[in-house]
Protein backbone atom coordinates (compact mmCIF):
# COMPACT_ATOMS: atom_id res chain seq x y z
CA UNK A 1 0.00 0.00 0.00
CA UNK A 2 0.97 3.64 -0.42
CA UNK A 3 3.45 4.84 2.13
CA UNK A 4 4.54 8.17 0.66
CA UNK A 5 1.60 10.47 0.13
CA UNK A 6 2.14 13.80 -1.60
CA UNK A 7 -0.04 16.76 -0.71
CA UNK A 8 -2.85 17.94 -2.97
CA UNK A 9 -2.34 21.69 -2.96
CA UNK A 10 -5.16 22.82 -5.25
CA UNK A 11 -7.30 25.32 -3.39
CA UNK A 12 -10.44 25.91 -5.45
CA UNK A 13 -12.36 27.44 -2.54
CA UNK A 14 -9.76 29.98 -1.41
CA UNK A 15 -11.56 33.13 -0.21
CA UNK A 16 -14.59 32.33 -2.38
CA UNK A 17 -17.00 31.84 0.51
CA UNK A 18 -17.76 34.05 3.51
CA UNK A 19 -19.29 32.95 6.78
CA UNK A 20 -22.00 35.58 7.27
CA UNK A 21 -24.14 34.11 10.02
CA UNK A 22 -23.78 31.87 13.05
CA UNK A 23 -26.57 30.76 15.35
CA UNK A 24 -27.48 28.17 17.92
CA UNK A 25 -30.19 27.09 20.31
CA UNK A 26 -29.60 27.01 24.03
CA UNK A 27 -27.58 23.96 25.09
CA UNK A 28 -29.30 21.68 27.62
CA UNK A 29 -29.61 18.21 29.10
CA UNK A 30 -33.18 17.98 27.87
CA UNK A 31 -34.35 20.31 25.14
CA UNK A 32 -37.99 19.24 25.51
CA UNK A 33 -38.56 19.53 21.78
CA UNK A 34 -37.97 17.73 18.51
CA UNK A 35 -34.66 17.66 16.67
CA UNK A 36 -36.30 19.27 13.63
CA UNK A 37 -37.43 22.17 15.79
CA UNK A 38 -33.89 22.57 17.14
CA UNK A 39 -32.59 22.59 13.55
CA UNK A 40 -35.08 25.22 12.45
CA UNK A 41 -34.36 27.42 15.46
CA UNK A 42 -30.58 27.30 14.95
CA UNK A 43 -30.87 27.96 11.21
CA UNK A 44 -33.26 30.88 11.90
CA UNK A 45 -30.78 32.28 14.43
CA UNK A 46 -27.90 32.00 11.93
CA UNK A 47 -30.01 33.70 9.24
CA UNK A 48 -30.95 36.49 11.69
CA UNK A 49 -27.25 36.98 12.42
CA UNK A 50 -26.56 37.20 8.69
CA UNK A 51 -29.52 39.48 8.01
CA UNK A 52 -31.29 37.17 5.56
CA UNK A 53 -34.57 35.27 5.66
CA UNK A 54 -34.50 31.47 5.99
CA UNK A 55 -36.62 31.51 2.84
CA UNK A 56 -33.53 32.68 0.94
CA UNK A 57 -31.45 29.67 1.98
CA UNK A 58 -30.90 27.50 -1.11
CA UNK A 59 -28.27 25.07 0.09
CA UNK A 60 -28.17 22.66 3.06
CA UNK A 61 -25.17 20.67 4.23
CA UNK A 62 -26.12 18.10 6.83
CA UNK A 63 -24.20 15.65 8.99
CA UNK A 64 -25.00 12.09 7.95
CA UNK A 65 -25.88 11.32 11.57
CA UNK A 66 -28.35 14.21 11.65
CA UNK A 67 -31.92 12.93 11.50
CA UNK A 68 -33.40 16.09 10.00
CA UNK A 69 -34.38 15.45 6.41
CA UNK A 70 -34.12 18.17 3.79
CA UNK A 71 -37.77 17.93 2.71
CA UNK A 72 -39.15 18.78 6.15
CA UNK A 73 -36.57 21.54 6.58
CA UNK A 74 -37.63 23.07 3.26
CA UNK A 75 -41.25 22.83 4.34
CA UNK A 76 -40.62 24.25 7.83
CA UNK A 77 -38.26 27.07 6.88
CA UNK A 78 -40.24 28.14 3.83
CA UNK A 79 -37.27 27.63 1.53
CA UNK A 80 -38.37 28.69 -1.94
CA UNK A 81 -35.93 26.65 -4.02
CA UNK A 82 -33.35 24.31 -2.55
CA UNK A 83 -30.58 24.16 -5.15
CA UNK A 84 -28.00 22.14 -3.28
CA UNK A 85 -28.14 19.50 -0.56
CA UNK A 86 -25.68 16.94 0.69
CA UNK A 87 -24.73 15.11 3.81
CA UNK A 88 -21.17 14.59 4.96
CA UNK A 89 -20.50 11.10 6.28
CA UNK A 90 -20.58 10.26 10.01
CA UNK A 91 -20.96 12.48 13.07
CA UNK A 92 -17.79 13.88 14.60
CA UNK A 93 -16.01 12.97 11.36
CA UNK A 94 -18.18 15.58 9.63
CA UNK A 95 -17.20 18.30 12.10
CA UNK A 96 -15.51 21.18 10.29
CA UNK A 97 -15.85 19.16 7.06
CA UNK A 98 -19.38 20.55 6.64
CA UNK A 99 -17.91 24.07 6.58
CA UNK A 100 -15.52 23.09 3.80
CA UNK A 101 -18.34 21.46 1.85
CA UNK A 102 -20.61 24.48 2.27
CA UNK A 103 -17.77 26.75 1.10
CA UNK A 104 -17.23 24.50 -1.92
CA UNK A 105 -20.92 24.66 -2.80
CA UNK A 106 -20.80 28.47 -2.66
CA UNK A 107 -17.55 28.60 -4.66
CA UNK A 108 -19.05 26.34 -7.32
CA UNK A 109 -22.19 28.48 -7.52
CA UNK A 110 -24.44 25.61 -6.46
CA UNK A 111 -26.23 27.89 -4.02
CA UNK A 112 -26.32 31.55 -2.97
CA UNK A 113 -26.86 30.98 0.74
CA UNK A 114 -25.63 27.61 1.92
CA UNK A 115 -26.28 26.51 5.50
CA UNK A 116 -24.43 23.82 7.41
CA UNK A 117 -25.97 22.67 10.66
CA UNK A 118 -26.13 20.00 13.37
CA UNK A 119 -29.21 19.48 15.54
CA UNK A 120 -29.69 16.60 17.94
CA UNK A 121 -30.95 15.48 21.31
CA UNK A 122 -27.73 13.64 22.13
CA UNK A 123 -28.62 13.51 25.84
CA UNK A 124 -32.39 13.13 26.14
CA UNK A 125 -32.43 10.99 22.99
CA UNK A 126 -30.02 8.21 22.03
CA UNK A 127 -26.69 8.71 23.82
CA UNK A 128 -23.46 7.88 22.01
CA UNK A 129 -21.70 6.99 25.24
CA UNK A 130 -24.21 4.32 26.30
CA UNK A 131 -24.61 0.81 24.92
CA UNK A 132 -28.02 -0.84 24.55
CA UNK A 133 -29.45 -4.08 25.92
CA UNK A 134 -28.71 -7.67 24.82
CA UNK A 135 -28.49 -7.96 21.08
CA UNK A 136 -26.90 -9.92 18.30
CA UNK A 137 -24.40 -8.23 15.99
CA UNK A 138 -24.60 -9.08 12.31
CA UNK A 139 -20.91 -8.55 11.60
CA UNK A 140 -18.52 -5.70 10.92
CA UNK A 141 -16.13 -4.02 13.32
CA UNK A 142 -18.67 -4.12 16.18
CA UNK A 143 -18.57 -7.93 16.13
CA UNK A 144 -14.81 -7.74 16.65
CA UNK A 145 -15.06 -5.24 19.53
CA UNK A 146 -18.24 -5.44 21.60
CA UNK A 147 -18.05 -9.08 22.79
CA UNK A 148 -14.98 -8.00 24.81
CA UNK A 149 -16.73 -4.96 26.25
CA UNK A 150 -15.30 -2.44 23.76
CA UNK A 151 -18.64 -0.66 23.69
CA UNK A 152 -18.22 3.10 23.71
CA UNK A 153 -16.06 5.90 22.27
CA UNK A 154 -14.14 6.23 25.56
CA UNK A 155 -12.98 2.63 25.19
CA UNK A 156 -11.73 3.04 21.63
CA UNK A 157 -10.14 6.45 22.14
CA UNK A 158 -8.65 5.30 25.42
CA UNK A 159 -6.56 2.86 23.34
CA UNK A 160 -5.16 5.85 21.42
CA UNK A 161 -4.46 7.75 24.58
CA UNK A 162 -2.63 4.87 26.28
CA UNK A 163 -0.47 4.40 23.22
CA UNK A 164 0.18 8.14 22.92
CA UNK A 165 1.27 8.28 26.57
CA UNK A 166 3.61 5.35 25.92
CA UNK A 167 5.16 7.06 22.88
CA UNK A 168 5.38 10.64 24.17
CA UNK A 169 5.76 10.36 27.92
CA UNK A 170 2.64 12.49 28.40
CA UNK A 171 0.71 11.80 31.60
CA UNK A 172 -2.87 12.23 32.71
CA UNK A 173 -1.76 15.45 34.40
CA UNK A 174 -1.02 17.00 31.00
CA UNK A 175 -4.54 16.15 29.86
CA UNK A 176 -5.70 17.69 33.12
CA UNK A 177 -4.16 21.05 32.17
CA UNK A 178 -6.19 20.97 28.96
CA UNK A 179 -9.34 20.20 30.95
CA UNK A 180 -8.69 22.96 33.50
CA UNK A 181 -8.12 25.50 30.71
CA UNK A 182 -11.21 24.54 28.73
CA UNK A 183 -13.32 24.83 31.86
CA UNK A 184 -11.82 28.20 32.67
CA UNK A 185 -12.82 29.40 29.19
CA UNK A 186 -16.32 28.01 29.66
CA UNK A 187 -16.65 29.80 33.01
CA UNK A 188 -16.71 33.06 31.01
CA UNK A 189 -19.27 31.78 28.48
CA UNK A 190 -22.98 32.07 29.39
CA UNK A 191 -23.88 29.48 26.71
CA UNK A 192 -21.74 26.84 28.40
CA UNK A 193 -23.29 23.86 30.17
CA UNK A 194 -20.40 23.35 32.58
CA UNK A 195 -19.03 26.56 34.09
CA UNK A 196 -17.60 25.64 37.50
CA UNK A 197 -13.79 25.88 37.39
CA UNK A 198 -11.73 23.01 38.83
CA UNK A 199 -8.10 22.59 39.75
CA UNK A 200 -5.51 20.23 38.34
CA UNK A 201 -5.75 18.16 41.54
CA UNK A 202 -9.52 17.93 41.21
CA UNK A 203 -8.97 16.61 37.68
CA UNK A 204 -6.46 14.07 38.94
CA UNK A 205 -8.80 12.95 41.70
CA UNK A 206 -11.87 12.76 39.48
CA UNK A 207 -13.50 9.41 38.79
CA UNK A 208 -11.66 7.09 36.42
CA UNK A 209 -14.02 6.05 33.62
CA UNK A 210 -11.95 4.32 30.95
CA UNK A 211 -8.43 4.37 32.35
CA UNK A 212 -6.33 6.35 31.39
CA UNK A 213 -9.32 8.68 30.83
CA UNK A 214 -10.84 10.44 33.85
CA UNK A 215 -14.42 11.68 33.76
CA UNK A 216 -13.06 15.24 33.40
CA UNK A 217 -11.33 14.21 30.14
CA UNK A 218 -14.67 13.47 28.46
CA UNK A 219 -16.84 15.86 26.46
CA UNK A 220 -20.47 16.48 27.35
CA UNK A 221 -23.49 14.65 25.98
CA UNK A 222 -26.23 17.23 25.53
CA UNK A 223 -29.13 18.52 23.44
CA UNK A 224 -28.91 21.48 21.10
CA UNK A 225 -28.27 22.76 17.60
CA UNK A 226 -25.91 25.06 15.74
CA UNK A 227 -25.89 26.47 12.22
CA UNK A 228 -23.77 28.65 9.95
CA UNK A 229 -24.67 30.57 6.76
CA UNK A 230 -22.15 30.90 3.94
CA UNK A 231 -22.36 33.00 0.81
CA UNK A 232 -20.06 34.78 -1.64
CA UNK A 233 -17.81 37.61 -0.38
CA UNK A 234 -19.65 39.95 -2.78
CA UNK A 235 -23.03 39.22 -1.15
CA UNK A 236 -21.41 39.39 2.28
CA UNK A 237 -20.61 43.05 1.69
CA UNK A 238 -24.33 43.83 1.59
CA UNK A 239 -25.27 41.86 4.69
CA UNK A 240 -25.38 42.61 8.41
CA UNK A 241 -21.70 41.98 9.16
CA UNK A 242 -20.42 43.83 6.06
CA UNK A 243 -17.72 45.47 8.18
CA UNK A 244 -16.48 42.11 9.49
CA UNK A 245 -16.05 39.82 6.50
CA UNK A 246 -14.98 36.30 7.53
CA UNK A 247 -13.62 34.05 4.78
CA UNK A 248 -12.93 30.35 4.41
CA UNK A 249 -9.33 30.27 3.25
CA UNK A 250 -8.71 26.54 2.96
CA UNK A 251 -10.25 23.21 3.91
CA UNK A 252 -9.16 19.59 3.93
CA UNK A 253 -10.29 16.15 5.00
CA UNK A 254 -8.22 13.04 5.48
CA UNK A 255 -8.46 9.40 6.30
CA UNK A 256 -5.44 7.14 6.24
CA UNK A 257 -5.46 3.36 5.73
CA UNK A 258 -7.10 0.78 8.02
CA UNK A 259 -9.62 3.24 9.37
CA UNK A 260 -12.47 0.79 10.02
CA UNK A 261 -12.86 0.03 13.69
CA UNK A 262 -10.48 2.78 14.86
CA UNK A 263 -8.02 0.58 16.78
CA UNK A 264 -6.39 -1.09 13.76
CA UNK A 265 -4.75 2.07 12.39
CA UNK A 266 -1.00 1.80 11.69
CA UNK A 267 0.06 3.92 14.69
CA UNK A 268 -2.39 4.66 17.48
CA UNK A 269 -0.08 7.31 18.94
CA UNK A 270 -0.62 9.62 15.96
CA UNK A 271 -3.80 11.57 15.27
CA UNK A 272 -5.51 10.98 11.96
CA UNK A 273 -5.08 14.74 11.47
CA UNK A 274 -1.61 14.15 10.00
CA UNK A 275 -3.38 13.24 6.76
CA UNK A 276 -5.46 16.43 6.80
CA UNK A 277 -2.62 18.67 7.95
CA UNK A 278 -0.47 17.84 4.92
CA UNK A 279 -3.11 19.04 2.44
CA UNK A 280 -4.37 21.93 4.55
CA UNK A 281 -1.02 23.71 4.81
CA UNK A 282 -0.22 23.02 1.15
CA UNK A 283 -3.55 24.48 0.04
CA UNK A 284 -3.39 27.50 2.31
CA UNK A 285 0.31 28.08 1.61
CA UNK A 286 0.59 28.83 5.29
CA UNK A 287 2.09 27.26 8.37
CA UNK A 288 1.31 27.04 12.09
CA UNK A 289 3.10 30.36 12.69
CA UNK A 290 0.36 32.11 10.69
CA UNK A 291 -2.42 30.93 13.00
CA UNK A 292 -3.69 33.19 15.81
CA UNK A 293 -6.05 30.76 17.56
CA UNK A 294 -6.67 27.01 17.53
CA UNK A 295 -9.98 25.15 17.76
CA UNK A 296 -9.73 21.38 18.14
CA UNK A 297 -12.45 18.73 18.44
CA UNK A 298 -12.27 17.93 22.13
CA UNK A 299 -14.23 14.70 22.46
CA UNK A 300 -11.39 13.75 24.79
CA UNK A 301 -8.83 16.20 26.21
CA UNK A 302 -5.69 14.29 25.07
CA UNK A 303 -6.59 15.07 21.46
CA UNK A 304 -5.42 18.63 22.14
CA UNK A 305 -1.88 17.25 22.34
CA UNK A 306 -2.21 14.90 19.38
CA UNK A 307 -3.60 17.68 17.17
CA UNK A 308 -1.04 20.28 18.25
CA UNK A 309 1.56 17.83 17.01
CA UNK A 310 -0.32 16.74 13.88
CA UNK A 311 -0.69 20.36 12.69
CA UNK A 312 2.91 21.16 13.54
CA UNK A 313 2.33 23.74 16.26
CA UNK A 314 4.89 21.79 18.26
CA UNK A 315 7.28 18.97 17.29
CA UNK A 316 6.09 15.38 17.82
CA UNK A 317 6.28 14.49 21.50
CA UNK A 318 6.52 18.08 22.76
CA UNK A 319 2.85 18.95 23.17
CA UNK A 320 3.01 17.82 26.78
CA UNK A 321 5.46 20.58 27.57
CA UNK A 322 3.40 23.11 25.60
CA UNK A 323 0.18 22.44 27.56
CA UNK A 324 1.88 22.13 30.97
CA UNK A 325 0.34 24.68 33.33
CA UNK A 326 -2.21 25.71 30.69
CA UNK A 327 -0.74 29.18 30.04
CA UNK A 328 0.10 28.62 26.38
CA UNK A 329 -3.40 27.45 25.44
CA UNK A 330 -5.33 29.95 27.57
CA UNK A 331 -7.27 32.72 25.81
CA UNK A 332 -4.54 35.17 26.84
CA UNK A 333 -1.70 32.81 25.94
CA UNK A 334 0.53 32.04 23.00
CA UNK A 335 -2.07 29.96 21.15
CA UNK A 336 -5.61 30.64 22.42
CA UNK A 337 -7.34 27.26 22.22
CA UNK A 338 -11.06 26.42 22.35
CA UNK A 339 -11.91 29.79 23.86
CA UNK A 340 -15.61 28.81 24.01
CA UNK A 341 -14.89 25.87 26.31
CA UNK A 342 -15.33 23.31 23.52
CA UNK A 343 -17.19 20.01 23.52
CA UNK A 344 -15.66 19.54 26.94
CA UNK A 345 -17.44 22.35 28.78
CA UNK A 346 -19.56 24.50 26.45
CA UNK A 347 -21.55 21.88 24.55
CA UNK A 348 -21.15 18.91 22.25
CA UNK A 349 -22.70 19.79 18.89
CA UNK A 350 -20.43 17.45 16.99
CA UNK A 351 -17.77 20.08 16.43
CA UNK A 352 -19.84 22.79 14.74
CA UNK A 353 -19.38 25.17 17.66
CA UNK A 354 -15.65 25.27 16.94
CA UNK A 355 -15.80 27.07 13.56
CA UNK A 356 -18.53 29.24 15.09
CA UNK A 357 -16.10 30.30 17.80
CA UNK A 358 -13.52 31.00 15.10
CA UNK A 359 -15.97 33.49 13.60
CA UNK A 360 -16.56 35.13 16.98
CA UNK A 361 -12.82 35.47 17.59
CA UNK A 362 -12.36 37.24 14.25
CA UNK A 363 -15.36 39.48 14.94
CA UNK A 364 -13.96 40.17 18.41
CA UNK A 365 -17.04 38.85 20.21
CA UNK A 366 -15.79 35.75 22.00
CA UNK A 367 -16.54 35.62 25.73
CA UNK A 368 -12.84 34.79 26.14
CA UNK A 369 -11.54 37.24 23.55
CA UNK A 370 -7.73 37.32 23.62
CA UNK A 371 -6.80 40.72 25.10
CA UNK A 372 -3.27 40.71 23.77
CA UNK A 373 -3.69 40.21 20.04
CA UNK A 374 -6.03 40.65 17.11
CA UNK A 375 -7.30 37.34 15.79
CA UNK A 376 -6.99 37.34 12.02
CA UNK A 377 -6.75 33.64 11.26
CA UNK A 378 -8.06 30.55 13.07
CA UNK A 379 -7.49 26.85 12.43
CA UNK A 380 -10.47 24.70 13.38
CA UNK A 381 -10.02 20.94 13.19
CA UNK A 382 -11.70 17.65 14.00
CA UNK A 383 -9.98 14.35 14.49
CA UNK A 384 -12.13 11.46 15.59
CA UNK A 385 -9.37 8.90 15.20
CA UNK A 386 -10.08 7.42 11.79
CA UNK A 387 -11.39 10.55 10.06
CA UNK A 388 -10.25 14.13 10.25
CA UNK A 389 -11.10 17.51 8.79
CA UNK A 390 -10.01 21.11 9.17
CA UNK A 391 -10.71 24.62 7.94
CA UNK A 392 -8.73 27.82 8.08
CA UNK A 393 -10.99 30.80 8.65
CA UNK A 394 -9.61 34.32 8.22
CA UNK A 395 -10.49 37.98 8.40
CA UNK A 396 -11.51 39.29 4.94
CA UNK B 1 -2.54 -14.01 43.40
CA UNK B 2 -3.46 -10.35 43.34
CA UNK B 3 -1.01 -7.88 44.85
CA UNK B 4 -2.32 -5.87 47.83
CA UNK B 5 -4.24 -2.82 46.60
CA UNK B 6 -4.67 -4.31 43.17
CA UNK B 7 -8.03 -5.00 41.60
CA UNK B 8 -9.23 -8.53 41.01
CA UNK B 9 -8.33 -9.99 37.59
CA UNK B 10 -10.88 -11.03 34.99
CA UNK B 11 -11.19 -14.80 34.92
CA UNK B 12 -13.56 -15.23 31.98
CA UNK B 13 -15.47 -13.40 29.27
CA UNK B 14 -17.99 -10.65 30.08
CA UNK B 15 -21.62 -11.69 30.39
CA UNK B 16 -24.77 -10.31 28.81
CA UNK B 17 -23.23 -7.97 26.25
CA UNK B 18 -23.61 -8.07 22.45
CA UNK B 19 -22.29 -11.12 20.59
CA UNK B 20 -22.20 -11.87 16.89
CA UNK B 21 -25.04 -13.74 15.22
CA UNK B 22 -23.08 -16.47 13.45
CA UNK B 23 -25.97 -17.07 11.04
CA UNK B 24 -25.98 -13.46 9.88
CA UNK B 25 -22.29 -12.69 9.36
CA UNK B 26 -20.86 -11.62 6.00
CA UNK B 27 -19.15 -14.59 4.29
CA UNK B 28 -15.72 -12.97 4.60
CA UNK B 29 -15.93 -12.91 8.43
CA UNK B 30 -17.18 -16.43 9.11
CA UNK B 31 -13.80 -18.15 9.27
CA UNK B 32 -12.68 -16.24 12.37
CA UNK B 33 -15.72 -17.33 14.37
CA UNK B 34 -15.74 -20.88 13.00
CA UNK B 35 -12.10 -21.19 14.06
CA UNK B 36 -12.96 -19.99 17.58
CA UNK B 37 -15.70 -22.63 17.83
CA UNK B 38 -12.99 -25.26 17.51
CA UNK B 39 -10.58 -23.30 19.75
CA UNK B 40 -8.23 -22.26 16.96
CA UNK B 41 -7.30 -18.64 16.27
CA UNK B 42 -7.76 -18.32 12.52
CA UNK B 43 -6.83 -15.07 10.76
CA UNK B 44 -7.72 -14.15 7.20
CA UNK B 45 -4.70 -14.53 4.90
CA UNK B 46 -4.48 -13.51 1.26
CA UNK B 47 -4.06 -16.59 -0.95
CA UNK B 48 -2.01 -14.60 -3.48
CA UNK B 49 0.37 -12.33 -1.53
CA UNK B 50 0.05 -14.18 1.83
CA UNK B 51 -0.43 -10.95 3.83
CA UNK B 52 -2.62 -11.43 6.91
CA UNK B 53 -5.46 -9.03 7.57
CA UNK B 54 -7.76 -8.17 10.43
CA UNK B 55 -10.47 -6.77 10.36
CA UNK B 56 -11.53 -9.23 7.67
CA UNK B 57 -12.32 -7.73 4.26
CA UNK B 58 -13.64 -9.19 0.99
CA UNK B 59 -10.56 -8.00 -0.94
CA UNK B 60 -6.87 -7.91 -0.13
CA UNK B 61 -5.89 -4.23 0.26
CA UNK B 62 -2.34 -5.01 -0.95
CA UNK B 63 -2.77 -7.09 -4.13
CA UNK B 64 -6.56 -6.89 -4.56
CA UNK B 65 -7.10 -10.61 -4.70
CA UNK B 66 -10.46 -11.87 -3.45
CA UNK B 67 -8.98 -15.31 -2.61
CA UNK B 68 -8.06 -15.97 0.98
CA UNK B 69 -7.67 -18.70 3.56
CA UNK B 70 -8.33 -18.83 7.29
CA UNK B 71 -4.87 -19.61 8.59
CA UNK B 72 -4.28 -20.91 12.10
CA UNK B 73 -1.85 -18.56 13.85
CA UNK B 74 0.25 -19.27 16.94
CA UNK B 75 -1.90 -17.24 19.32
CA UNK B 76 1.25 -15.62 20.70
CA UNK B 77 1.48 -11.88 20.88
CA UNK B 78 1.93 -8.86 23.10
CA UNK B 79 -0.28 -6.12 24.49
CA UNK B 80 -0.24 -3.14 22.09
CA UNK B 81 -2.62 -0.97 24.09
CA UNK B 82 -5.33 -1.41 26.73
CA UNK B 83 -8.05 0.37 28.64
CA UNK B 84 -9.34 -0.42 32.11
CA UNK B 85 -13.07 0.16 32.20
CA UNK B 86 -14.28 1.45 35.57
CA UNK B 87 -17.67 2.87 34.57
CA UNK B 88 -20.48 0.73 33.13
CA UNK B 89 -21.97 1.82 29.81
CA UNK B 90 -24.08 -1.35 29.48
CA UNK B 91 -26.77 -2.55 31.87
CA UNK B 92 -25.33 -6.08 32.05
CA UNK B 93 -21.97 -4.73 33.20
CA UNK B 94 -23.63 -2.90 36.10
CA UNK B 95 -26.20 -5.55 37.02
CA UNK B 96 -23.73 -8.41 37.04
CA UNK B 97 -21.03 -6.42 38.89
CA UNK B 98 -18.49 -6.89 36.12
CA UNK B 99 -16.36 -3.83 36.86
CA UNK B 100 -13.55 -3.27 36.47
CA UNK B 101 -12.62 -5.08 33.29
CA UNK B 102 -9.89 -4.54 30.73
CA UNK B 103 -10.05 -4.28 26.96
CA UNK B 104 -6.78 -4.94 25.18
CA UNK B 105 -5.44 -4.72 21.65
CA UNK B 106 -2.99 -7.55 20.98
CA UNK B 107 -0.23 -7.36 18.39
CA UNK B 108 0.01 -10.90 16.99
CA UNK B 109 3.49 -12.23 16.37
CA UNK B 110 2.93 -13.23 12.73
CA UNK B 111 2.95 -9.78 11.17
CA UNK B 112 3.65 -6.17 12.20
CA UNK B 113 0.37 -4.27 12.65
CA UNK B 114 -1.76 -7.44 12.84
CA UNK B 115 -3.88 -6.75 15.91
CA UNK B 116 -7.05 -8.02 17.52
CA UNK B 117 -9.27 -6.76 20.32
CA UNK B 118 -9.72 -8.96 23.40
CA UNK B 119 -9.55 -9.16 27.20
CA UNK B 120 -6.49 -10.26 29.16
CA UNK B 121 -7.46 -12.75 31.87
CA UNK B 122 -5.81 -13.80 35.13
CA UNK B 123 -3.94 -10.54 35.69
CA UNK B 124 -4.88 -7.52 37.79
CA UNK B 125 -5.48 -4.43 35.63
CA UNK B 126 -2.64 -2.66 37.45
CA UNK B 127 -0.22 -5.34 36.23
CA UNK B 128 -1.05 -5.14 32.52
CA UNK B 129 1.53 -3.25 30.47
CA UNK B 130 2.30 -2.42 26.86
CA UNK B 131 4.58 -5.14 25.53
CA UNK B 132 3.27 -7.78 27.95
CA UNK B 133 3.60 -11.25 26.31
CA UNK B 134 0.27 -13.06 26.03
CA UNK B 135 -1.14 -16.30 24.70
CA UNK B 136 -4.61 -17.04 23.31
CA UNK B 137 -7.20 -19.15 25.11
CA UNK B 138 -10.85 -19.82 24.32
CA UNK B 139 -13.97 -19.56 26.49
CA UNK B 140 -17.74 -19.51 26.13
CA UNK B 141 -19.53 -16.49 27.63
CA UNK B 142 -21.89 -17.54 30.44
CA UNK B 143 -25.51 -18.08 29.52
CA UNK B 144 -25.08 -19.02 25.89
CA UNK B 145 -23.68 -21.81 23.75
CA UNK B 146 -23.34 -20.53 20.19
CA UNK B 147 -20.25 -18.31 20.36
CA UNK B 148 -16.72 -19.01 21.58
CA UNK B 149 -14.47 -16.02 22.24
CA UNK B 150 -10.69 -15.86 21.87
CA UNK B 151 -9.22 -14.33 25.04
CA UNK B 152 -5.63 -13.95 26.17
CA UNK B 153 -3.65 -14.88 29.28
CA UNK B 154 -0.11 -13.89 30.30
CA UNK B 155 2.37 -16.08 28.43
ZN1 LIG C 1 -2.94 -10.02 -1.33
Amino acid sequence: MTTNITAVDTNGIKDKAAIVGIGETEFSWNSGRSEIQLACEAIKAACDDAGISPQDVDGLVRYEMDSNQETLLVQSLGIKNLRHWECVAYGGGAGNAVVGHAAAAVAAGFGNYVVCFRAANLRSGVRLGQAGGPERITGGQRAFAEPWGNLAPGHQFGMFVRRYMHASGATSRHFGWVAVTLREHASRNPRALRREPFTIDEHQNSRMVAEPLHVLDFCQENDGAAAMVLTTPERARNLRHSDQIVLVEAAAQGSGPQNEGIIYRPDLAVAESTNTSRDLWARARLGPEDIDAFMFYDHFTPFCLLNLEAYGFVPIGEAKDFVEGGQNIRFDGLLPTNTHGGNHSEAYIHGLTHPQEAVRLIRGTSTAQPPHKTINRVLSCSSVAQLSAAVIIRRG
Amino acid sequence: MTEPGHTRPMTGPLEGIPLPDLEALPDYEEGFWQGALSHVLRIQQCAECLVFRHLPTPMCPHCHSTSYSWTAVSGQGEVYSFVVVRHPVHLAIREKNQLPYNIAVIQLEEQDGLRICTNVLNVAPEEIFIGMPVQVTFMVPAGQQEVVLPLFVPA
